[in-house]
């Protein structure tokens, strides 16, 4: 009887502890007042978990299909990234890329509602995220029963995407920010294809907007890839061939026009429209010259060369 | 007998406070995306955990930065954790100026979700903090209105 009871103590306690271990607070997630002054080798810390923070919101893998969605664009396989050969990724380096470039491919299908399609794409994420043993953050079972339904497009996207989210958290966590950083970029570089190679069959100006903003945003992909840059030779290729790309940009302009936000409340809920306003200016050939290189830089991504 | 009388005390008396003290779930997360509405697509979410806030000094924050895009409109849902002390909400900056917060301190109004009209693309910055600075554990989810 003491025995028992002492286990089952002994239980309680393990697992009280065990989930106060687990808990999902980020370092630099509860922020209390700080020192006016921070030592330099403080402010390269504060500045990393800065880097750190931007990271996780840097590129959505169904944002720009939705907006494709939204253009009534057809949808169209071709831009999608073959999955033939994924099985013979060796190193984590290219795991972790195609990894985020599936991710986006898979956003595009499931906005689509082409969920019947994207079962072998999931069973590929799968193997590659098994191999990054991030693979329990990706409930393959669920997502591949509800891409063969086809009848909860909402719960799909939702897992799916959430998958992606636990998988760049659990990594970022786990000091494997080089890993992320790649999930990340993998991510970006397919969004990019995807809207650049419509752009240029399609004049719409909310997706040249979108296309030319990426100046922004390149600016911090680049940050956070700088300090991975020299850990490995084709690390080094990674970040030249987005700073390429970079380059690109350097005289597409984005200015800023102010303006006070209207807010209002609708049906029990607070509305705030925004009238400060990003313009962006981008002439045919930048985009033109923007997309051939964010295609070379993909496809290199992809056949490894 | 004594000795595992005292460790099932002790395990009885910290459980419930540790429960109490525990980040969003997956659940809870799931309902408050459900909670966002048919008509969005979710993006993000955030599991915040904040202590009470200590005497004289500042409510503790969980800040986050996210990148939001023009033309795109964005609904941000708070959902507190089954137990939390405190009622989560969120603030949205855009360099350093507060543009939208679920919170009228003034009024006492909160609200369980905003809606976002985005017209410049940029960084900013996400507050959640707990009404009147309280210890409490909550989810803060980001969606995308379609």
């Amino acid at each position: 009887m003491t025995g028992t009871i002492t286990k089952f103590a002994a239980v309680i306690l393990l697992l009280s502890f065990c989930s106060c271990r687990n808990t999902n607070i980020r370092p630099g997630g509860p922020t209390f007042p700080v020192a006016d002054s921070v030592p330099a080798a403080e402010a390269e810390k504060l500045s990393e978990e800065a880097v750190a923070d931007i990271i996780q919101n840097i590129a959505s893998p169904v944002e720009i299909a939705s907006i494709l969605q939204s253009m009534q664009v057809p949808f169209t396989a071709g831009y999608l990234a073959p999955v033939q050969g994924a099985d013979r990724l060796t190193t984590n380096f290219r795991k972790a890329v195609m990894l985020g470039i599936y991710g986006s491919d898979l956003g595009y299908l499931n906005i689509y509602g082409k969920t019947g399609n994207s079962v072998d794409l999931l069973s590929v994420i799968k193997r590659l995220a098994d191999g990054l043993r991030v693979g329990q953050y990706f409930d393959f079972e669920t997502l591949k029963r509800l891409s063969a339904s086809k009848s909860d497009t909402d719960s799909l996207l939702f897992l799916s995407v959430n998958s992606y989210n636990q998988i760049d958290r659990y990594l970022r966590d786990n000091d494997q920010g080089s890993i992320s950083a790649l999930m990340i970029t993998g991510v970006w570089i397919e969004g990019q294809y995807l809207a650049t190679q419509v752009a240029l069959s399609h004049d719409d100006e909310i997706l040249r907007d979108r296309i030319g903003e990426q100046k922004i945003i390149l600016g911090d992909l680049l940050m956070l890839l700088r300090p991975y840059r020299g850990s490995s030779e084709e690390y080094g290729s990674l970040y030249g061939m987005m700073e390429q790309i970079s380059t690109k940009y350097a005289d597409v302009k984005v200015s800023y026009r102010l303006g006070e936000p209207d807010t209002k409340e609708e049906n029990g809920r607070l509305v705030v429209v925004q009238h400060e306003e990003s313009i962006v200016e981008m002439t045919d050939d930048q985009l033109s010259e923007i997309a051939g290189l964010s295609k070379e830089v993909r496809n290199k991504l992809i056949s490894g060369n | 007998m004594r000795n595992s009388l005292i460790i099932l005390t002790i395990a009885l008396v910290f459980l419930p406070l540790a429960a109490a003290g525990q980040p969003a779930s997956d659940d809870v997360v799931s309902s408050c995306v459900i909670s966002a509405g048919e008509n969005t697509t979710y993006l993000k979410d955030f599991r915040v955990q904040l202590p009470k806030a200590a005497p004289d000094a500042a409510v503790p924050v969980y800040k986050a930065n996210i990148y939001l895009m023009r033309n795109m409109k964005y609904r941000f849902s708070v959902c507190d954790t089954p137990g939390s002390g405190g009622e989560l909400f969120i603030t949205l900056y855009d360099q350093g100026k507060e543009i939208i917060s679920s919170y009228n301190s003034s009024s006492g109004k909160k609200y369980s979700s905003v809606d976002f009209f985005c017209n410049k693309t940029g960084l900013y910055t996400i507050w959640y903090s707990f009404i009147d600075g309280k210890q409490g554990s909550g989810v803060g989810v980001v969606c995308m209105i379609r």
